[in-house]
C-alpha cells in the first residue's frame, strides 16, 4: 500500500476507532447511571439566600474556569496553566482529526494552520513536563498506576505527530485525497488507537465529570457552601 | 482467589457493593491522580516528603477495591489501572490505620480537588465498611458502644444527666438570685428544645448553665429533654449509618413526642452536621420541625433585642476557629462571626478561614483514638501556626470536638492561648436587669462557700508541682485539708495511709502511671470506694481509665483547669455520693 493509501486507511480507522469510543461511553454513561444518586432530605443550610444547589452545581460546574476559586489552582496557578494548555491540545488535536482530511482551507489558512501548530506544540512541551513530574515528583509517583504513565505518554506521542501534521505543507493537502507524510500516517493511526483506548483508560475521566461536579456542587450549594466566600488577609 | 479470603474481607468486599450510589461511583471512578488534593491537607503539610499521607494515595486504597470488584477495567485488568482487592484480616488492619489514622474527614481536598472527587464521603463509608466487620480503632468501639447501649456517646446515665441539669439549674438561680431561674425538663409544647453534647453534662456543665441563663433572660420557652438529647453521633464518624440513624432517631422522636417547635443545637460542628443534615439521610426520615443551632439562636436574641449584652465585659483579644462540620459541610460561618463582634470588641480572622479553615486536627473522632494522637499532634503544627499568626489570646470555636483538639495542641506547642465557645462569652456579656442582678453575698455566706468542703480530706495527686500547689490552694481555700502525692506509688501508700474523702489523679506522672494507680485503688478494698476525680492533659487517655475492669471514676476533667471548675466538680462528686448514701438499699 502506498503513502496516500496508508494516509486514507488511518483516517478511516480514526473515524470507526470514535464511533466505537461513542457506543463503549454509551455503556460506561449506562453503568454510571445505574447507580441510584443519593438523595438529601434536610432542608437548605448556610445563610438564608445566599446560595442554592443551583447556584452550587453552576459555581462547582464552571469551577474549572475560575482558577481563583479553589486554593489549589490559585496556589500553583503553573499547574493550572499547563493544565490549561494540555487540554487545550487535546481539543485542538481532536479538532483536526476532522479538519485536515474535511476542512483544509482551515489549515491553509496562514492564523489557523499556526494555531494548531502552537497549541499542539505547547501541550506537546506540557505532556514532556507531565511524564518528568509523574516520574520523579514523589507524591505523583506514588499514586500513578501504569494506566496513568502510558496514557500520558500516549497522549505527549500523539500531540508530537499532531504538531507535526498541523504543521504539514498546507499546499500539499486537497480534503482527502491529499499527500500523505509520514507524521500525518502515524498521528491518524495513533488517534484510532488512542480513541479505542480512551473508554478503558484514565483519560475518560473527562465522562465522570460532569456527574462528580454536578453532585458535588449540588450537595455543597444545598448546604451553603458553594459558591466559596474568602476572605484574605 | 476468593477461597483465600478471610471471612470479614468477604463481608467488606460484599458491602461495599451496596453502600455504592451514583456520587460516590463517580469519586471513584473520576480522579485522574493529577495530585492537586496534596498540599490541601494538613497531615501533608505537616509531613513533607511522606505520599502516604496524601489525600490521593489514602483514597486510592479504596479506590483500588472498588475498582478491582465493580468496575470492570479493574476486574480485566487489575494491574494495569492499580485495582487490587483485600485478602486478609492484616489487609483490613492496614486500610483501618488510613482511614481512621490518617484523616479527619474534614473534606478540605475535596473542595480541592478540579475533579470534584470528594474522598470524605468515601472515606467514611470505608470506615463503615470496617466497623461493619469489627475493625477499628479501640476507642471507636468504645463510644460506639456507648451510644448504642446507652444513648449517648460518654455513657452518661439518665441519672447523673438529670442530676447535672439540677446542678446547673441551681447554679443560675444562685448566679440570678432568682428561684424562678429554671431549666425545664421535658415540659411539652415549647418554642425550643434544647440538645447538647455530652460533653458538656461530664467535663463542661458551665455551657449548660451559660445556655440556660440566656434562654431564662430571653424569656424563651424552653425545655430540655429527659432523653434523646444527645444531639451528638458518632454514627458520623465510624461510618455506621445505621448508628447514625438510630440515634438521630432519637432526638427527632423525642421531639415529636415533646411537640417542640424547634430543636436547637448546642455549639458542636458534627452534631450540628449529624443532628441537622445527615440524621435524616441516615434515618430515612423527614421531619416537619425547624433545626438551629444556638448560634443563631444567640445571635437573634441579641438582634430582636431579647437579651442585652455588654461587650466591654469580654476583655481578650479573640480569633476564630471555623468547625469543618460547620463551615466545610453545613456552610455556617458568617453567622458566629456576627455572634462573636456582638460580643466582643477585639476580633482578628485567622487565615485562611470559612470553609478554607484547616482542621483542629481533633476531627472525625480523632480525639477518641490515642493510638493515632502521635500522627494527630504532629499534624497539628499547621493549626499552631496558624493560631499563632493571629496574635490573638483566646480562639473561639462553636465546636466541642475542636475545643478538646485546640486544647490539645495548644498545650502541646506550648502556644499562650485558652479556648472557648461563643455560649460562655454571651453569657459573659449579658447584662443582668436591675431586679435580676447576682446578689451580693453577705460575710456569712461567704464564709459558707468557704468551708464548702470542711472537714474533707481531699488527696492530690500531680507529679507537676505547680498544679498540685493550685489544686492545694484551690480546695484548702474552701475548707478541705489536702495531702499531696507526686507519684504514682506515692499515691498508693498515702491513700492506703490516709483514707483521704477524694483523690484528684493525674494520669501522665513518671513511674506507675495514672490509671495504674486508679486500678489499684479501685482493687484494694480500703480505697476502693474513694471517690476519684482525674485531671490530666491528655484526653485521648480516656480508654486508659474507662476500660479497666473496675468501676469508673466519679469525675474525669481536662486540663488545664479554672478554679472555678475544680470547685464545682469537687462538689458535685460530694453532693453525688451523698445522693447515693441517702438511697434506700
Amino acid at each position: 500500500m502506498n503513502e496516500h493509501g496508508l494516509l486514507h486507511l488511518s483516517v478511516q480507522f480514526a473515524h470507526y476507532a470514535l464511533v466505537i469510543m461513542a457506543i463503549v461511553y454509551t455503556f460506561r454513561i449506562r453503568w454510571i447511571l445505574g447507580f441510584k444518586a443519593g438523595k438529601e432530605r434536610q432542608a437548605s443550610t448556610g445563610t438564608p439566600g445566599r446560595t442554592d444547589p443551583k447556584k452550587g452545581y453552576m459555581y462547582s460546574l464552571a469551577n474549572i474556569m475560575m482558577p481563583w476559586a479553589m486554593e489549589s489552582t490559585r496556589k500553583k496557578f503553573f499547574l493550572y496553566v499547563q493544565f490549561v494548555i494540555f487540554h487545550l491540545g487535546v481539543v485542538a488535536a481532536i479538532v483536526q482529526t476532522f479538519t485536515l482530511p474535511f476542512a483544509t482551507k482551515l489549515h491553509q489558512h496562514p492564523i489557523g494552520g499556526i494555531a494548531f501548530t502552537v497549541i499542539i506544540g505547547l501541550a506537546f512541551l506540557v505532556g514532556v513536563y507531565r511524564i518528568f513530574r509523574r516520574i520523579f515528583d514523589k507524591y505523583i509517583r506514588a499514586i500513578s498506576s501504569p494506566d496513568d504513565h502510558f496514557s500520558l505518554w500516549l497522549l505527549t506521542v500523539w500531540f508530537f505527530f499532531g504538531t507535526l501534521a498541523a504543521g504539514y505543507p498546507v499546499d500539499k493537502m486537497t480534503a482527502i485525497g491529499m499527500d500523505g507524510n509520514l507524521a500525518m500516517i502515524i498521528f491518524f493511526f495513533m488517534t484510532a488507537f488512542f480513541l479505542l483506548y480512551v473508554p478503558f483508560s484514565k483519560i475518560s475521566h473527562y465522562l465522570y465529570y460532569p456527574f462528580t461536579r454536578f453532585y458535588f456542587g449540588k450537595s455543597m450549594g444545598h448546604r451553603g457552601v458553594f459558591p466559596i466566600v474568602r476572605k484574605n488577609a | 482467589m476468593p477461597e483465600d479470603r478471610s471471612y470479614k474481607a468477604e463481608k467488606v468486599i460484599e458491602r461495599l457493593g451496596k453502600k455504592l450510589n451514583r456520587q460516590v461511583v463517580g469519586s471513584l471512578a473520576a480522579c485522574v491522580h493529577c495530585g492537586m488534593c496534596t498540599d490541601s491537607c494538613h497531615y501533608v503539610l505537616a509531613n513533607p516528603g511522606d505520599p502516604t499521607f496524601a489525600p490521593a494515595w489514602k483514597a486510592d486504597r479504596l479506590r483500588k477495591l472498588f475498582k478491582r470488584h465493580y468496575d470492570w477495567t479493574g476486574r480485566v485488568f487489575p494491574w494495569w489501572v492499580g485495582a487490587k482487592s483485600v485478602y486478609t484480616d492484616k489487609d483490613l488492619e492496614e486500610l483501618k490505620d488510613i482511614v481512621f489514622g490518617k484523616c479527619t474527614n474534614c473534606r478540605r481536598c475535596s473542595i480541592n480537588c478540579p475533579m470534584g472527587v470528594d474522598f470524605a464521603t468515601f472515606n467514611r463509608m470505608a470506615r463503615g465498611l470496617l466497623v461493619s466487620v469489627g475493625v477499628m480503632p479501640e476507642g471507636v468501639a468504645v463510644v460506639s458502644k456507648d451510644q448504642w447501649e446507652i444513648g449517648n456517646q460518654m455513657g452518661v446515665l439518665r441519672e447523673d444527666y438529670l442530676d447535672t441539669i439540677e446542678w446547673m439549674e441551681e447554679t443560675i438561680q444562685d448566679e440570678l438570685d432568682n428561684p424562678k431561674a429554671v431549666i425545664p425538663i421535658d415540659k411539652p409544647n415549647t418554642d425550643v428544645v434544647y440538645t447538647i453534647n455530652p460533653r458538656e453534662v461530664k467535663y463542661d456543665p458551665r455551657t449548660i448553665s451559660d445556655a440556660a441563663k440566656i434562654f431564662h433572660m430571653a424569656g424563651e420557652n424552653w425545655t430540655m429533654p429527659s432523653e434523646g438529647w444527645d444531639m451528638t453521633n458518632f454514627g458520623l464518624f465510624s461510618g455506621d449509618d445505621d448508628l447514625g440513624g438510630s440515634v438521630a432517631s432519637r432526638v427527632y422522636d423525642k421531639m415529636h413526642e415533646l411537640k417542640g417547635k424547634k430543636i436547637v443545637i448546642s455549639e458542636c460542628g458534627h452534631g450540628y452536621r449529624s443532628t441537622r443534615c445527615e440524621g435524616q439521610n441516615w434515618a430515612g426520615m423527614d421531619v416537619d420541625f425547624e433545626m438551629e443551632s444556638s448560634v443563631i439562636t444567640m445571635r437573634d436574641y441579641i438582634k430582636e433585642g431579647r437579651i442585652q449584652v455588654d461587650k466591654s465585659k469580654n476583655t481578650d483579644k479573640y480569633t476564630y476557629h471555623d468547625s469543618c462540620n460547620f463551615a466545610r459541610s453545613c456552610g455556617l460561618f458568617e453567622e458566629p462571626r456576627e455572634l462573636l463582634n456582638l460580643v466582643t470588641d477585639d476580633f482578628s480572622e485567622m487565615y485562611p478561614n470559612r470553609s478554607e479553615n484547616y482542621c483542629c486536627t481533633g476531627g472525625g473522632g480523632a480525639m477518641s483514638m490515642s493510638e493515632y494522637a502521635p500522627d494527630r499532634l504532629k499534624s497539628a503544627k499547621i493549626k499552631a501556626d496558624q493560631l499563632k499568626a493571629t496574635g490573638a489570646n483566646v480562639v473561639v470555636t462553636s465546636c466541642h470536638n475542636c475545643v478538646d483538639g485546640l486544647a490539645d495542641l495548644i498545650k502541646h506547642y506550648k502556644l499562650d492561648m485558652k479556648v472557648t465557645q461563643l455560649v460562655n462569652l454571651v453569657a459573659n456579656a449579658l447584662v443582668i436587669p436591675e431586679e435580676a442582678e447576682v446578689a451580693v453575698k453577705e460575710p456569712d455566706e461567704v464564709e459558707t462557700l468557704k468551708g464548702l468542703f470542711a472537714g474533707k480530706k481531699i488527696m492530690v495527686v500531680d507529679d507537676e508541682p505547680d498544679l498540685r500547689v493550685f489544686y492545694g490552694s484551690v480546695l484548702e481555700d474552701n475548707g478541705a485539708e489536702v495531702i499531696e502525692a507526686a507519684d504514682g506509688d506515692e499515691a498508693i501508700g498515702l491513700a492506703m495511709a490516709e483514707l483521704p474523702d477524694l483523690i484528684t489523679l493525674d494520669l501522665s506522672m513518671p513511674g506507675k502511671d495514672g490509671g495504674k494507680v486508679f486500678e489499684a485503688l479501685r482493687k484494694n478494698d480500703a480505697t476502693a470506694s474513694i471517690p476519684v476525680c482525674i485531671i490530666t492533659g491528655r484526653p485521648e487517655l480516656r480508654s486508659l481509665i474507662y476500660d479497666r475492669p473496675v468501676p469508673a471514676p466519679e469525675g474525669y476533667l481536662d486540663k488545664p483547669v479554672s478554679e472555678e471548675t475544680l470547685i464545682r466538680n469537687v462538689r458535685k462528686i460530694f453532693e453525688v455520693g451523698r445522693a447515693m448514701e441517702k438511697q434506700p438499699v
